[in-house]
Order: C-alpha cells, then structure tokens, then sequence
C-alpha cells in the first residue's frame, strides 16, 4: 500500500508512449475515488449484493437553469425544455400537421417516424401512436419490412417462403439505404421505409411464394385494413392476419392500418447516421407523402454521430449533412411538416468513469440551431434527460441499457410519452 | 466533521467492496493495528492476545458489514446471537439426551434463519407467484420498516420495498451449518459470543462467500497465530490474482461487449451472440472467483485459512465434476445439508416426493399447463415407484443391505435435481434462475445415465436424436431447432468418431487396454469443451438485471434469452466475423488469454503461484505495483466503440 501511495504521488496521471499513454492516479483523484460507486457485475446476480440501494425517480420534473451543469441529473416525468426560447417556439412548425388532425375523421393522417437504433422493436414510436390514436383516432401498426429482421412488441411477425417457415435474415434478398454496400442498390428504389425486399431476386421462374403473418399483440395494433406497396409485378391475397405474396418484384412495404385517422409508422435505420434520406429515389417518396396523406415527418438522428467522432468539425460538417436531408426529405413532401428528434445523453467511460460523451451537447446545440433556421421543430431528447449526466442515472434505475446508449423498453416508453405530450401540448397553446 | 462523518457513516451509494480504493484503505488501517497486536510476541502469542485480535477483527468485520449494509447489522447480530443460543441449548439437550428438545430446537433455528431469508430474498418472488396463480393484487410490505418507523408506514423508512441485505444467503448458510453440526455432534458449541459473531462475520468472506463452515474456521480462532514469509506472499498473489480476474477479465469483457449484446441481443449477429455468451461464461467465473480470491488473499495475510471455492471449473469433463469445481463450498453446503438428508444416492423419501410435488405443481400453476405438466409427472412417478420395485431385486447378492447401482442412480438423479433446483433458487429469487437450476439437474441426469450405456447404445441413440432434431428443424425451421439440431450435429460427430475408434481397438478379450496419452488427451478435451458449451447455454438463463423490479426482471431475463436463442439459431451472419474479430480485437485477445490461462495445467498455476510467494520482497513489492499499473490501466480503458455489423 505504501509503495502503491508512493507511486501516486511520483507519476503523474499520464504517460505518453507513442500514440497511447500509460494512467496512473493521482493522489487527488484516488481520494476522490472514494465515492466512486463500483459496477458489482455478477455478484449482483449472485443474490448477495443485489440490491444496495433503491431506486428513486423524481416523478416531479425540476427545470434546471443551466443543465449543461447540473451536478445531480435528474429524471422528469413530463418533458422539460430548458431552453424554452427555441423548443417550445419550435412547435410552430408543426402547425400543418395540427391543421390536419382536425380532419382525421375524415381521411388519413399519416406522420412517418425515422430513427436509429434507438427507436428499434416499435420502441416510442408505439407511445407517439398510441396518444395520437386515443385522440384522433385511427388504428394498425403501419408500415412493416416483408421480412422483418428486428422483431416488435406490437405485432409478432413471421415469414414463411413456398409455405416453410423462414428466419427474416433466409429470406427474400433485402437493400438497405442505410447497410453496407453488399446491401444497396444503385438504382436508388428502396421505398419509402428505405429498404426493400425483392421477391424471386435470382431466380428466373419467379416460383417463390412467400406468406407473411402479422399478429397484433396489443390493443392498439389491431387494424381496419392491409396495405401492400410493392411492384405490379408482385400479387398478393390477404387472408385475416395473412398476406401471401408471388411474383418477380419489388415489395417495398406491408402495412395495417385504418381507412381514417392517424397512422404512424415506425422505420428504424440501425447505425444510420440520418444521411441517406438522398440516396432514396425522390418520386418514390413524393408519390407515397401525397397518396397516402403523409402530413408529419418525425427524424431521429445524430446519436450515431457520437462514438467514433471527437472533432467539433466533424459533428458540424455531419449537421450540416443532416440540414441537407432535411431539404431533400422537405423537397418530396413539401407540405408535411418536420419533427427532428436529437440524441439522447450518451456516455461513454472516460478514466474508468462513466461521462457524458463531450460531443453530445455540441451536436444538440447545432441541431437545435439547423432545424430553427430550416424551419423544422425539434425536441432535445438530451436536454428532457436532464442534460449532462443523466443517462447514468436512468441506467441506475432500469430505465436504460448499460452501454450508455440504448433505453430499456421502460425508458422507451417514458421517452415515446414525453415526445407525444410535448407536441398535443403544442397543439392546445 | 463532514470528513468523518464520510469515513464512518453508512453510504448506500459508496459500499466497502474489494475493487474499490476505500476498501484497501481500510485494509491498510485495519492491519497496521492487526500487526500491532500481534507483533508483541513473536515466538507464541498469548491466549489473551488472541482473544483481542478476536474481538478486534470482529469489531472491524462489524463496521465493514454496516458501511457495506447499514442497519442490516442488527440482522447479522440477530442470527449470531439466535444461532449461537440455540446450539447451546441443543447440545445441553443432546448431553441430557433430550432428542425431541434438541430436534424441536433445531427445527426452530432453520425456521428462524431460513425465515429472515426467505423474508429479503424471496418476498418478491412469493408475492408475485401468488399473484400470478391466484390473480391476486398483493404487494410487498416491509415489516421491519414498517417497526422501524415506530409502527407506522411514513418515516425514515419506506415499507413499500424491501431491501436486500448484502451478504445474507452467506451467512444464514453458515449459521445453519454451525448449529446443524452441533445437532450432529460433529463440533462443540463456541462457548464465546464473540468469538462464534467473529467466525458469522468475518469481513474478508462475508459478502461474496467462501461459505466457511464453522468445522472449518473455529478451530483457527483458538491456534497460535502464524504468518509464514511464503504465507504472506501466496496472500499477495491471491489478491492481486483476484483483482485481475475481476478488473481485466470480467469487468472490461463485460462493459465492452458482454452487456450491451445481453441488453440489446437483436442489435447483434448470432455470432456476435454466441461469442458474448462464452465471454458471459468466464466473466461470471473470473468475477465471482476473483471476489473470492481477492477474500482468500485478504484473510491469509491475518494468518486465516478459507476454503477453495473455484478449482478451474471449466477444465471439468462433466456436469458432475463441474459442480465440484464451481462455487464449491456452496456445493458442499448443498450437499451435506441438503442432498444428504433428502436421502443421497441411498433412498428416496418423504422430503425426495414433497419437493419434486412443489416443482410440478407450482410449474403448472404457473404456466397453466395443469393437465400437461400434472399428467407426464403422475406418470413419471408411477415410473419412480416402479423402477424402485424392480431394481430392489437387483442388489448384490453378497450384501443384502447393499443398494443396487441402477437404485443407487435413481435416488441420486432424482435427489440431485431437486438439488440443483432450490440451488438455482439460491442464486436468485426468480423463475430465470428456476428454469437454470432445472437445466442444470437434467444435465447431470442425462450424463449419469449416458456414462453408464455401453459405446452402441451412446451411438444408437444419440444418431436417433440427431435425425430427431434435424426432422424438427427441417419441419419447423425455427431457430430454436436450429441451434439444437447444429449442436446435435456436432456431438454426433465426436460420438461417431470415438465410437469407431471404439470399433477399432475394442477386444473383448483385452479389456485391461489403455488408450494412448494423445487418445485420452483428445478425448478430454472433446469432454471438456462439451461441458463447457453445455454450462455456456444454461447461462441463457443465468442472468438477470438487479436494478428493476424482480417481475419486470424476471421478463426481461425471459426475453434476453429468447433473442439471443433466434439471433443464434435464426441471425447467424458468417460476413460479420471477420469485421467482428478485427474491430473486437481486444475484448476477443482477452476472452482467448483469460481461457488459456483457465485451462492452463493446475502444476503450472501452483509452480507460479509458489515462484511467485518466493520472490525476495523487494521484487515481490515491483511485480505487485506493476501489476496494479496494468490493472489500473483496464480500469480507464477507453470504451470500445458500438459498431453495427448486423442490419
């Protein structure tokens, strides 16, 4: 022990050999160390030290003057902006897609709902839907891949191919926008959920059946109707919960929904940084926003931005990539209106400890700015966390994955509720 | 003030544990006094000497316990008091040979301890069970709050949770043994309170185990006190041993790749999948034998002995033997006072047919498959009943009290899976750690009885159930099959290949032929890596997030489980490997080392530890600080970044 307090006070805390460096503490941070909760890894399965503390959730929201700063994030219930000056101003971009609520009983109102990862498995996308449908009615899940590789809690999806039950990933030969260059096209025909499956892709005969049957597992994913955006070339028969496919084409999307109301579609891109929105053929998105009544255009990106990059420079030239796609996706549907939702906290483990990545509020600030000049409204997922910090308080209490990223379901639905009341909120003031 | 105040109050957010700098802290304060006590004489230390460093080290054991749990130190001084009272009064009722007193004690103690326990840990489990079967709406309420707050339900104490305190499925097992071994006569009563509260809370093992029976421990309360120099550098080597496993190995395994494929399995290839779930497998051991190293390490430098609790578990050529090897004082625990008195492998009664009743009851009460479950088991026990009958005929002829072996491997197939049943339940209070025990116990069952068929009937049925499962896959083409019937496959191989090597070199007439080292060797490994696999896959279900709430935990174990299953069976991505090996590189350069090193000959790890122990101090002082640099530089490791390559 000694030797170990002597070694803290002779080193300094680093040691640069080549492009790496070896870390040693100093005597202020080991003292420091001391409040330094420790991850109990297994042990905690273990039964042992399971459970230490409890879990303490602040069901009423505090409004942090400068949450940049804030030495004790905190969780709120209702969503908290902060910087009220941009936010709540921002939703009066949305004032299209309020305009057209009010004609839901009538007719369709579409919003379409893009993100990463984060938005996976129908996760708040589903509370979005579920607000919106409870108010303005509407019913079905939407937009759902042919096969869907990434399964949901809504509706439990199965592909079979010429009547055999097949894994998603056996299945038709998908493109991918937002995959790797082995899975995209150059023809630029994804469709409007930015990947498509092609039936009978190399075979010649076009013999291939394929049947997808699409379970509803809650309430609000029961639906009036089933919609299939695919080739000409494609047929299909629905049958109850089933749709069977034949043909040589392409199938772009299946969908159940209602002949009215409001629709809202979940289309996770993982790892996608929001930058391929271009990539997809124009008319394909412009025919599909004017057919089928798409009136709102949710964009949750930029959260991928974070890891890999620790330049300023780099996150604006990506905001500024994003401020193009914005453009573009407004080009094709130029009367719907835009939503961009920006990254939650992320952390990443900096010196053994868990921080904020440093680029987080950076990008947050710039898209805040982007979409204010681009005329879209945005909700700071970061800021409604509680700022700098907060995501390692939502992980301490389930609400969030332990790496630092991803919510838990809980966390999810916390998150999906807090952007639904944030924009029905708009729509009252 | 604040200072002190920081130093010696109760933290929920900041508890004494071995990976953190205040733990060593306190370790150094606490053995500087520890070294003065001793250090007087250095030839024979008094008995009274002895007596203070009891009393000192069960002080300092006391105020571990309450920086780590609070006021949960009364619990612990509640069992130590009960328990040690009781053993008294049952041995005066054993020496006026007042056997009902002595069993009605007894009971009582069990009752006592196994109460409290069932209280903390498994109060949850109870309530939702009931709920779920009754479609009740109970909820937990915490009694001891609830008197805490002065019988009321606001205060200082929340009785809507009830917290569980660290350490107490350790020392309620310890406890039981003291006071069953009393009942026994296998040791006498302590006649000391504070010598038998040091034995219950000695603080190096008392969170995290070895389970140290008191037959063990007691006796090194009352022996001069001796340090060898070798002693105190094997000491040296346990903790640092400890502190690698549980920093290098399952810490960063674990932050870097194993918890976000657990959290997020569909975000992942198969592979991605499969290879989290081996690297799961020694970040359990490597965290849990760490701690226990780490314990080891502390206690022998007090000049204290604790039991081995890992014995390279994964070098195990069978389910059997790995139990031997993993946890295993917990093993032996289970063993002597549960397995034992269930009967063994000698006979099957009242306690064998009353728990194998709960698990099948409470199974279909709970899944709703009454008549599914009720049905096969009713037949299974009129299976039971049966066998016994016939086999009762087959005892040797020699011996009629003899049991004979095919009633030997009932008994024992049927009492160890109630074993590994309530073991499961041990290691957690939900139905994901039920579900691991059950597994665990058919494993054993399956492999008792394919040791005891001869090489055609192994062939014979294990061809039957490779084409079974290939038939199911074919047919359903679920992942599920796929991964059973891919593993079948490969099983089938390596009983196909030993069979015929079987074939080959099999003489009837030569049954004394011995297979070559390289043979044997194959064949071990082939075992081993079986096992390895085998205890890999339970450990779907092995895991369990503490931070939610024990229903919402159990689902989300249940769900982990069922993804990973189709991401393994249904994603397997064979482009996403090489991407997968090359971006990983350090988290798989880490999982390879920390295998190499598990598998490593146990002669090489003792000459290691024993060169180590050796080393003039001043090297030992070098090796220990540059072995605490390299650990340190693994705890501020930069995160490895999230990298898709499954879309």
């Amino acid at each position: 022990m000694a030797g170990l307090g002597a070694l803290c006070l002779v080193l300094p805390g680093r040691i640069a050999y080549g492009e790496n460096e070896l870390r040693w503490p100093t005597l202020a941070e080991v003292l420091d160390a001391t409040e330094k909760p420790d991850s109990l890894g297994d042990l905690g399965n273990l039964g042992s030290l399971g459970s230490l503390d409890t879990i303490d959730i602040p069901e009423t929201p505090d409004i942090p003057e400068t949450p940049e700063t804030l030495k004790t994030p905190h969780i709120p219930a209702s969503p908290v902006i902060p910087d009220t000056s941009a936010n709540t101003d921002s939703r009066i971009f949305l004032r299209h897609f309020y305009a057209s609520l009010a004609e839901a009983g009538e007719r369709k109102v579409r919003v379409l709902h893009y993100g990463d990862s984060q938005i996976e498995e129908d996760r708040m996308t589903m509370q979005i839907r579920e607000a919106l449908q409870k108010r303005y009615g509407g019913q079905g899940v939407g937009l759902m891949p042919l096969a869907q590789t990434i399964p949901t809690r809504t509706t439990r999806q199965e592909l079979r191919m010429n009547g055999r039950f097949t894994a998603p990933q056996q299945g038709p030969k998908r493109y991918l926008v937002y995959g790797p260059k082995r899975d995209q096209r150059a023809d630029g025909l994804y469709g409007i959920m930015g990947q498509v499956a092609v039936m009978n892709d190399s075979i010649v005969t076009g013999s291939e059946t394929i049947t997808a049957v699409c379970k509803p597992q809650t309430a609000s994913a029961h639906y009036e109707q089933w919609k299939i955006f695919a080739d000409s070339s494609v047929h299909y028969t629905t049958s109850g919960d089933t749709v069977h496919l034949q043909g040589r084409g392409a199938v772009y999307a299946i969908s159940q929904e209602s002949r009215t109301g409001v629709i809202v579609d979940n289309i996770p891109m993982r790892g996608c940084l929001g930058l391929v929105f271009n990539k997809i053929d124009s008319a394909q998105i412009a025919s599909f926003c004017r057919e089928e009544h798409v009136e709102l255009i949710i964009m949750q990106f930029g959260g991928n931005a974070i890891p890999t990059n620790k330049n300023p420079g780099t996150i604006k030239g990506i905001v500024s990539g994003l401020r193009e796609q914005v453009r573009y996706v407004r080009s094709c549907a130029p009367e719907a209106s835009i939503l961009f939702i920006g990254p939650s906290d992320m952390l990443t483990q900096e010196d053994g400890e868990w921080k904020t990545y440093p680029m987080v509020p950076y990008m947050d600030r710039l898209l805040r700015k982007m979409t204010m000049e681009e005329g879209v409204a945005y909700f700071s997922l970061y800021q409604w966390m509680g700022g700098s910090g907060s995501m390692k308080r939502w992980q301490e209490s389930g609400l969030a994955g332990s790496d630092g990223v991803h919510f838990y379901r809980s966390g999810a639905r916390k998150a999906g509720n807090a952007v639904a009341d944030w924009m029905l909120e708009g729509m009252e003031n | 003030m604040e200072l002190l105040h920081h130093i010696f109050a109760f933290n929920s957010e900041s508890p004494l544990l071995f990976t953190q700098f205040y733990f060593w802290a306190f370790f150094a304060i606490v053995y500087a006094f520890f070294a003065l006590i001793m250090s007087s004489q250095r030839s024979a230390v008094s008995h009274q000497r002895l007596h203070l460093r009891n009393i000192y080290l069960l002080f300092v054991s006391w105020f571990f316990y309450y920086k780590t749990s609070g006021l949960f130190l009364l619990i612990l001084a509640f069992v130590t008091l009960s328990d040690w009272f009781i053993a008294g009064r049952i041995k005066s009722a054993i020496s006026h040979q007042q056997s009902a007193i002595s069993k009605v004690l007894l009971a009582l103690s069990v009752v006592i301890d196994l109460g409290l326990l069932a209280y903390f840990k498994y109060a949850y489990f109870f309530t939702n069970a009931i709920n779920d079967i009754f479609g009740t709406g109970f909820r937990v309420f915490d009694l001891f709050a609830y008197i805490g707050n002065g019988f009321s339900e606001a205060g200082r104490f929340s009785v809507d949770t009830i917290i569980l305190p660290v350490g107490i499925s350790f020392y309620i097992f310890q406890v039981i043994s003291y006071t069953a071994d009393v009942y026994r006569g296998r040791i006498q009563p302590v006649k000391n309170i504070l010598d038998f509260g040091f034995y219950v809370s000695f603080f190096p093992q008392l969170v995290a185990g070895p389970i140290v029976r008191a037959e063990e421990f007691i006796p090194q309360l009352y022996k001069p006190f001796h340090l060898s120099r070798r002693w105190f550098g094997l000491a040296v080597f346990w903790i640092l041993n400890g502190l690698a496993k549980k920093i290098i190995l399952s810490d960063y395994l674990a932050v870097n790749l194993i918890d976000r494929v657990f959290d997020n399995p569909l975000l992942f290839s198969g592979f991605e999948n499969l290879f989290a779930l081996f690297a799961y497998s020694l970040q359990v051991y490597a965290d849990f034998s760490g701690y226990t190293d780490i314990a080891i390490g502390v206690a022998l430098s007090m000049g204290f002995y604790l039991p081995k609790n890992f014995d390279s578990p994964y070098k195990s050529k069978n389910p059997q033997e790995f139990w031997r090897r993993w946890h295993m004082s917990l093993g032996r625990w289970l063993k002597t006072y549960l397995y034992i008195p269930l009967g063994g492998n000698r006979k099957i009664g009242f306690g064998t047919y009353f728990w194998l009743s709960i698990i099948a009851l409470v199974s279909a009460a709970l899944t709703g498959w009454w008549w599914q479950i009720l049905v096969p088991f009713g037949v299974f026990m009129a299976g039971v009943a049966v066998a016994d009958k016939v086999f009762k005929g087959a005892k040797d002829s020699k011996d009629h009290n003899a049991i004979s072996p095919r009633r030997k491997l009932l008994y024992s197939n049927l009492n160890s899976f109630i074993t590994q049943v309530l073991g499961g339940l041990w290691h957690g209070a939900s139905w994901n750690f039920i579900i691991w025990g059950g597994i665990n116990g058919i494993g054993m069952i399956v492999n008792k009885i394919w040791r005891e068929m001869n090489w055609h009937v192994r062939f014979g049925s294990m061809t039957a159930l490779t084409f079974g499962l290939m038939a199911l896959d074919a047919v359903y083409n679920l992942p599920v099959w796929r991964l059973f019937a891919v593993w079948a496959v490969i099983v089938w191989v390596g009983t196909a290949i030993r069979y015929i090597y079987w074939l080959i070199i099999h003489e009837p007439s030569a049954t004394s032929h011995q297979p070559s080292a390289i043979i044997n060797a194959l064949g071990n490994a082939w075992a081993i890596l079986q096992t390895f696999t085998f205890i890999t896959f339970t450990r779907l279900f092995f895991r369990s997030s503490s931070n939610l709430d024990p229903a919402t935990a159990n689902e989300v174990a249940w769900a982990t489980a069922k993804n990973m299953v189709n991401q393994m069976g249904g994603a397997w991505n064979n482009a996403v490997i090489p991407d997968f090996l090359w971006e990983y590189r350090w988290v798989v350069a880490m999982f390879v080392t920390g295998m190499v090193i598990h598998w490593l000959p146990t002669n090489w790890k003792r000459r290691y530890r024993l060169w180590f122990s050796a080393m003039p101090l001043w090297l030992m002082v070098i090796a220990a600080c540059v072995a605490i640099v390299v650990i340190y530089q693994f705890v501020t490791a930069d995160m490895q970044p999230f990298i898709y390559f499954q879309f």
